[in-house]
């Protein structure tokens, strides 16, 4: 190979190039599918009776048509919405039986008949297993639930058009319709969603879909708005309205994390996405019946199973640190008591306390474990009589119980309102962190789309604790 | 999962179905490489699935497979590595999926590569399909959901298909697994050098163009006496296309 | 917290994000003037003129200092003294009191439009800037590229003749395509002609055009011109100008008797039921849209019509070569169609 003459290629490449013009690219295009035409003429026949297209359209002028479209959508994923938060209730209060009130104990007891140090047994059990446990227990039914009926409607074909109704609300915030399909995704799991993300081939909404996708209330924090409202909301209303008034504002909190995403895209894509390229394009693919069975099997395999794992990774070191900073002293205070005084402060003016900040820095990997690890940090730093000691995450079987403890916490309806909207607006669980870093393979949106969040938690709790303070 | 359909060539005399293993993700020490490219939604996913036994999750979704999946069958002792491509509408422009597509079937030189297209959508489906051969001439059209196209009462004349593009077709539905036996046999037979194919080139080109792909062709293949594709490359420098300069400059075409 | 209350907080919050504010909003924020300001050096303020010298002799006009003082927007002495050293330099010379390039001075300036024009180039094919803020951000860019750096920016966009405007890039030896045609108010009534340049100066004119959706490349028939307004009729639509704005599209005439067709329509004007034959995707689909469009079928002789319509409004769904493929407004108003 002679370096001189491929460089006279390449030199003869841009002469040659100069001399065609810039249309290169359209003539070579036009050129194939006009061969493309040539070759279908001679070899495909097509009879007149197109039953099969019809039944297509027909489907399609029904579902996005002015009347019936968006009923029909809303039907559909608030349906799939419901039957997850509900259908999972069973199973998951199942799963906790089993995991926490049976196999816990019997794990104690195991390890106290052979000796094993009270340390080793704390860090293990008390720490890694039942943070693994918990994560099981809440996560599990719901994303066994949400994802393969999910994954159904997306085999139909029905998806697409969704993302075809909705696009021009997203485009008037800068964003790809198929966001409205990764956002929904991501009330199941804000993971799972970050990686449908790869539907959107345009890079810049892509980013926007990715980064705005934690506003989407993920199945890890739904419990949470739902205890909290029940116990908190519930009770300022009288008792026949109370499950209607926490309902309410369970959907507002998801209506407002909408509402963030739409605003947060649209000022993504006016500043510091301005410059990414942008495309749009969406076919909408005939409708093929789903194969049942197999959609089932590989959406439990590839979707709910590999998130799972993955939380469950990021799940144990952190039951392992909840345990130590309850355990190690540092003078005559354990490291979380000394944690929560110090941010106590800070927790005052935002309207939350120092126990909850320190639960969500501590359940950075997963939201699920907020809910138990507060309920431990409150009875560790008040001295209230309850949990099973220092260390050992736990939850109440009767909301009231619960309810009375964080009163005692110093809990008032401020901190209950503004740890739901905490709740909603912080950093991504790590497993999406980790997610978004894998799809991005970019540091810096990494770290965007995990602090761009808390600041705005930070700044939207401190002004309605002020707001709240000024007003009541 | 639903009971296999039998397909009529797995009992007939030239497929060997006692030759057939399907590896699933074990692909070590294989004889040959085979890449499945495609549009996009045309089941080529599906045909990965069938060819290796694998359950890789296939959405009704444009554009499912971003990262590269791999698998293996076994047929007649010979093992083959199967490479599941980004599905792409096209190999010109320069958009991630398609970069990682174009490179595989140029610088991976795939022993065969298999090229899924939807039979309800052929004329959409050809753009793609002549682009690549254009890059290499060891290919095989599988013509997949002839199901569909069949309720859609639509026929297609594979021979004069097979002529007009000269590369063997395969009709399939790679859901009930019908046309997939036929399919591992002209692979085989393309990779072990039975069948030769002498892929069609994309003619209707405008005159001045096609003048200065043909002196630049006659330049690159100077150059590369052996190279298979020059016309293609001639198009690629014609475009500006940097990614692939560089290779020619770094020899990665030798 | 002995000292807490609500309000002093809020106080605290709104002054700090306020500051924040004055000091980091887009454009006009301090810090982002700051930093221009002190990167306006002298380097910047001779290319400057170099660029305007050249643009006025180009288009034929003189210039001497106090007009060269009016369209720079640098301070009076910075200027005075980088002319001296221009001068010195043998960049440029005076003609009694008109300034005039040498030709080094004019090869240096066609350096600094190659740079700009290629940035263009480069934000409107490979970034998603919108069109308006082109112009600022080559304007900052030419000053900052080097020769080699000119030339691999070149090399990856395969060499462009022509930047977004229609305007020709220099190549690195200097030699220029023409651009064909003349301003659109010197056009007389039933001209047939193309769109061959829009000018992006000044800022106001060009916004104008760009609400107008007025394509680069787009066939057009002029049917009135009078002092008061510019009527054209293109791609099925009607435009109307005043003349000042008009003065900014340069259009080539075509000489060959080329019948303007009226069933050519742009997609975004086809109704449902409707059938028609694309005919060609205009230039203002740049880079990937552009080439994706491609990609799906949308080529000349393409056989198209409405599959659905949007409930919103848009995206529509076209049917083109067996496949529905939803389009946006603005995407569709760039496609050229036949109607049947």
């Amino acid at each position: 190979m002679n370096k001189k003459n491929i460089d006279n290629i390449i030199e003869l490449s841009n002469d040659l190039r100069w001399q065609i013009g810039d249309d290169f690219h359209d003539n070579l295009t036009e050129s194939i599918y006009a061969d493309a035409a040539n070759i279908v003429k001679g070899t495909v026949r097509t009879k007149d009776s197109e039953k099969h297209f019809r039944l297509d359209s027909k489907i399609d002028k029904i579902v996005t048509s002015k009347a019936f479209g968006f009923p029909i959508m809303f039907l559909i994923l608030g349906t799939v919405l419901w039957l997850t938060i509900v259908g999972a209730n069973y199973p998951s209060s199942m799963l906790a039986n089993l995991l926490l009130d049976t196999i816990h104990p019997a794990l104690k007891s195991g390890a106290e008949s052979i000796n094993m140090p009270w340390w080793l047994d704390g860090f293990l059990i008390d720490g890694v297993y039942l943070a693994i446990a918990w994560v099981v227990a809440v996560m599990l039914p719901p994303m066994a639930i949400f994802f393969p009926m999910f994954t159904l409607l997306e085999d139909f074909g029905y998806l697409p058009r969704v993302a075809f109704n909705l696009d021009s609300l997203f485009k008037k915030s800068g964003a790809h319709g198929k966001q409205a399909l990764t956002m929904s995704m991501g009330f199941g799991c804000n993971a799972a969603g970050v990686v449908a993300t790869r539907i959107i081939d345009s890079p810049r909404e892509r980013l926007i879909a990715i980064i705005t996708n934690n506003f989407s209330l993920c199945n890890g924090r739904w419990p949470t708005q739902i205890l909290i409202a029940t116990i908190f909301i519930g009770a300022v209303v009288t008792d026949s309205f109370s499950s209607l008034a926490s309902l309410l504002a369970v959907i507002a909190i998801a209506v407002l994390g909408m509402a963030f995403m739409f605003t947060v895209s649209w000022a993504l894509s006016k500043t510091v996405l301005k410059g990414e390229v942008s495309t749009f394009n969406l076919e909408l693919p005939p409708y093929r019946p789903p194969r049942f069975w197999k959609t089932i099997y590989t959406s439990l395999i590839d979707r709910t199973l590999i998130v799972l794992w993955r939380a469950v990774v990021f799940a144990a070191p952190a039951g392992a640190v909840i345990w130590l900073i309850s355990n190690i002293h540092i003078g005559n205070e354990s490291m979380a008591a000394w944690a929560i005084h110090s941010l106590d402060g800070f927790g005052f003016l935002l309207g939350l306390n120092g126990v909850i900040l320190l639960a969500y820095v501590v359940a950075i990997p997963a939201n699920e474990i907020v809910i138990p690890t507060i309920l431990m940090l409150t009875v560790l730093v008040t001295g209230i009589a309850g949990g099973s000691g220092a260390g050992v995450m736990f939850e109440l079987d009767s909301m009231h119980a619960t309810g009375d403890l964080l009163r005692a916490g110093g809990w008032t309806l401020l901190t209950a309102i503004n740890l739901m909207l905490f709740s909603l607006l912080h950093n991504p669980c790590s497993t999406t962190i980790y997610t978004i870093y894998k799809e991005t393979k970019s540091l810096k949106w990494t770290i965007f789309a995990s602090v761009m969040p808390v600041i705005l938690g930070f700044v939207v709790t401190f002004l309605v604790a002020q707001f709240w303070r000024l007003f009541f | 999962m639903e009971t296999k359909i039998k397909s009529a060539c797995e009992t007939c005399a030239y497929f060997n179905a006692e030759g057939l293993k399907k590896l699933g993700i074990n692909t070590e020490n294989f004889d040959f490489v085979v890449a499945l490219a495609g549009n996009p939604n045309t089941g080529k996913s599906t045909v990965f699935n069938a060819l290796t036994g694998l359950r890789q999750h296939t959405g009704n979704w444009p554009g499912k497979t971003v990262t590269r999946a791999e698998g293996g069958f076994e047929y007649n002792t010979q093992k083959y590595k199967l490479v599941d491509l980004p599905g792409t509408y096209s190999l010109l422009s320069t958009s991630e999926d398609e970069e990682a597509a174009r490179d595989f079937i140029l610088f991976g030189k795939p022993n065969v590569t298999v090229i899924v297209a939807d039979a309800n959508r052929l004329e959409r489906n050809l753009n793609l399909v002549l682009q690549i051969l254009e890059i290499t001439d060891k290919a095989v059209l599988c013509l997949n959901l002839m199901d569909e196209a069949k309720r859609n009462n639509i026929t297609i004349d594979e021979r004069s298909l097979a002529r007009d593009l000269g590369i063997p077709v395969v009709p399939t539905s790679a859901r009930y697994n019908k046309g997939i036996p036929e399919l591992i046999q002209t692979i085989s037979e393309i990779a072990n050098g039975t069948i030769v194919c002498k892929p069609h080139r994309i003619k209707n080109v405008p005159e001045n163009i096609e003048k200065a792909v043909k002196t630049l062709t006659a330049k690159i293949e100077k150059e590369f006496p052996s190279i298979p594709n020059s016309r293609w490359i001639a198009f690629r420098l014609l475009e500006g296309d940097a990614h692939i300069i560089n290779a020619l400059k770094s020899g990665e075409f030798v | 917290m002995n000292n807490y209350n609500p309000i002093t907080a809020l106080i605290l919050f709104f002054v700090i994000t306020g500051f924040l504010f004055v000091l980091f909003r887009p454009v006009k924020g301090w810090f982002w003037i700051v930093k221009k300001n002190f990167k306006s050096n002298e380097k910047i303020i001779i290319e400057d003129i170099l660029k305007q010298l050249y643009h006025f002799e180009n288009s034929g006009n003189r210039v001497d200092m106090k007009t060269l003082v009016q369209v720079l927007d640098f301070n009076n002495s910075r200027i005075v003294e980088a002319i001296k050293k221009m001068t010195i330099n043998d960049l440029i010379y005076f003609e009694s009191d008109i300034l005039k390039l040498t030709e080094k001075g004019r090869e240096y300036a066609l350096k600094i439009v190659r740079v700009h024009r290629l940035w263009e180039r480069y934000l409107a094919d490979k970034t998603g800037f919108s069109k308006t803020e082109w112009h600022d951000r080559a304007e900052l860019m030419e000053h900052q590229l080097s020769y080699d750096e000119t030339e691999r920016l070149s090399a990856h966009l395969g060499h462009p003749k022509f930047d977004p405007h229609g305007d020709p890039i220099p190549t690195k030896t200097g030699k220029m395509a023409n651009v064909n045609g003349v301003e659109l108010p010197l056009l007389p009534v039933n001209t047939v002609g193309r769109i061959t340049h829009i000018e992006d100066e000044p800022e106001v004119i060009y916004k104008q055009i760009l609400a107008e959706n007025i394509h680069i490349g787009s066939l057009i028939r002029v049917t009135e011109n009078n002092p008061t307004r510019i009527v054209f009729l293109s791609e099925g639509e009607e435009f109307k100008l005043a003349p000042i704005v008009a003065a900014n599209l340069t259009v080539a005439p075509i000489e060959k008797e080329v019948v303007l067709e009226d069933n050519i329509a742009r997609l975004s004007n086809l109704k449902e039921h409707e059938n028609a034959k694309i005919i060609g995707i205009s230039k203002e689909s740049r880079g990937e849209s552009r080439r994706r469009l491609l990609d799906l079928g949308f080529v000349k002789g393409a056989d198209i019509s409405i599959d659905l319509k949007n409930p919103l409004g848009e995206p529509n769904a076209y049917l083109i070569k067996g496949t529905s493929i939803a389009l946006r407004k603005d995407q569709a108003a760039k496609i050229l169609i036949k109607k049947e």
